[in-house]
C-alpha cells in the first residue's frame, strides 16, 4: 500500500523556525540572519554596526562556525552577548541550533539578534531559521558574477551588503553588474556599499537595519 | 554535507508518517520531488540516503526522485520555457521581466509499504 505524504522533507525545520520566530516576536527580539562566504566580512561588518548603533539598539549574537570561538571572542571584545554554535562539520545553520542557543541568551534584554551563519553561499540558502531579516554579506574580491551563479542565497534575502569597497581601485569588480544582478533576483532588496575599515556605507546600513527594527517593534 | 542532514530529516519524516498510519510493515519504496532549482543533489541524496538508511526503518526500500522543472514565464513575449537552471532573462526574448514557477519543491511525496 501506498502512504501519500506530499510534504516538504525540511518540514521540521520550518515549524522549528515559526516557533523561534514567534519566540522573538513575544520578546520583542529583531532577527536577522548574515549569510556570506568565509572571509566576506560578516563579523567585521557586524562590530562596525553594533559600534554605530551603541546606545541605540541592544545588540547580541549567535555565531555559527564549523569549529572555534574566534568570532565569538571578538564580539565579547567589544561587549555584546555572544553564544558560540559549533556546528562540528555541517556546513550551515539550522532552525534547531538557534533554538537552542537562543536559551542561552536573554531575550528580554536584546532588541537585535543576529545570527552570523556558518560561511556558505549555497547550504544556508535552504534553511530557515526563524529570522525576520536575511541581509547577504559580498565582499569585492570574491567577484561580482556571485549573484548570478548562486541565485538561491541573493534571490531570498532582504539586502546586499557589498564589503571592502576600498579594495575597488585594485579590483576588475563592478558595482553596477551585482546591483542589476541582485534587483532581478529580488527586487525589493536594499544595496548596500560598504567599507569597514574606512567606515564608509555602515551609517546607511545601521540607519536601514534600525528603522526596520522600530518598525517591527511598534 | 547539506544532503546529509535533509536525508536525516527525511528518515525521521517518514518514520512519524508510518506511526501516524499505524504502520510496522516494511517500507519498499520512498517517491520524492527535488526540483531542478531547490538547490539540492539528487546524486547526493542517494549517497547519503546509502550512508543513512541501514538499521532504520527504511532500511532496503528503493528510492525514487522525480526532478520537476521550473518555468520561466515572460511577461514581455508571453513565452513560458521550462528552465533546469535559474534564469534572469527570458531565454526567448531576453527580457528581464520575468516570473519563474515551480521547480523549488523539497518533498516527501509518497511511502510505500509492504502489505
Amino acid at each position: 500500500m501506498k502512504i501519500v505524504a506530499a510534504k516538504n522533507i525540511l518540514k521540521a525545520n520550518d515549524q522549528l523556525a515559526a516557533e523561534n520566530r514567534a519566540r522573538f516576536d513575544a520578546a520583542g527580539v529583531f532577527g536577522v540572519n548574515l549569510v556570506g562566504s568565509p572571509g566576506a566580512g560578516k563579523t567585521t561588518l557586524l562590530e562596525a554596526l553594533f559600534s554605530r548603533l551603541k546606545g541605540r539598539l541592544r545588540p547580541a549574537v549567535i555565531e555559527g562556525d564549523i569549529a572555534g570561538s574566534i568570532d565569538a571572542e571578538r564580539m565579547e571584545k567589544i561587549g555584546v552577548p555572544v553564544v558560540q554554535i559549533n556546528t562540528d562539520g555541517a556546513c550551515h545553520l539550522d532552525a534547531n541550533m538557534v533554538a537552542m542557543a537562543g536559551q542561552e541568551l536573554d531575550l528580554t534584554t536584546i532588541d537585535l539578534l543576529a545570527i552570523e551563519n556558518v560561511g556558505n553561499l549555497v547550504c544556508t540558502a535552504g534553511f530557515d531559521l526563524g529570522e525576520h531579516l536575511r541581509i547577504v554579506v559580498l565582499s569585492t574580491s570574491e567577484g561580482d558574477d556571485k549573484a548570478v551563479k548562486y541565485p538561491a542565497i541573493f534571490q531570498g534575502s532582504d539586502a546586499l551588503v557589498i564589503t571592502k569597497i576600498d579594495l575597488l581601485p585594485h579590483l576588475n569588480f563592478s558595482v553596477e553588474r551585482i546591483t542589476a544582478d541582485m534587483k532581478r533576483l529580488a527586487p525589493e532588496a536594499a544595496v548596500f556599499q560598504v567599507s569597514a575599515v574606512r567606515g564608509d556605507g555602515i551609517p546607511q546600513v545601521a540607519d536601514w537595519l534600525a528603522e526596520k527594527c522600530s518598525r517591527k517593534a511598534r | 554535507m547539506h544532503e546529509l542532514s535533509i536525508v536525516e530529516a527525511l528518515i525521521d519524516q517518514v518514520g512519524q508518517e508510518l506511526d501516524r498510519a499505524g504502520h510496522q510493515g516494511r517500507v519498499l519504496r520512498l517517491e520524492l520531488s527535488i526540483g531542478r532549482l531547490s538547490g539540492v543533489h539528487s546524486e547526493s541524496v542517494r549517497f547519503a540516503y546509502g550512508l543513512l538508511a541501514p538499521n532504520t526503518r527504511v532500511e532496503n526500500a528503493e528510492l525514487v526522485i522525480q526532478e520537476p522543472k521550473a518555468v520561466c514565464c515572460c511577461h514581455a513575449c508571453s513565452v513560458r520555457t521550462e528552465i533546469d537552471d535559474l534564469v534572469v532573462q527570458c531565454p526567448c526574448c531576453a527580457s528581464s521581466d520575468i516570473t519563474i514557477e515551480g521547480g523549488r519543491e523539497l518533498l516527501l511525496q509518497s511511502i510505500e509499504i509492504e502489505d
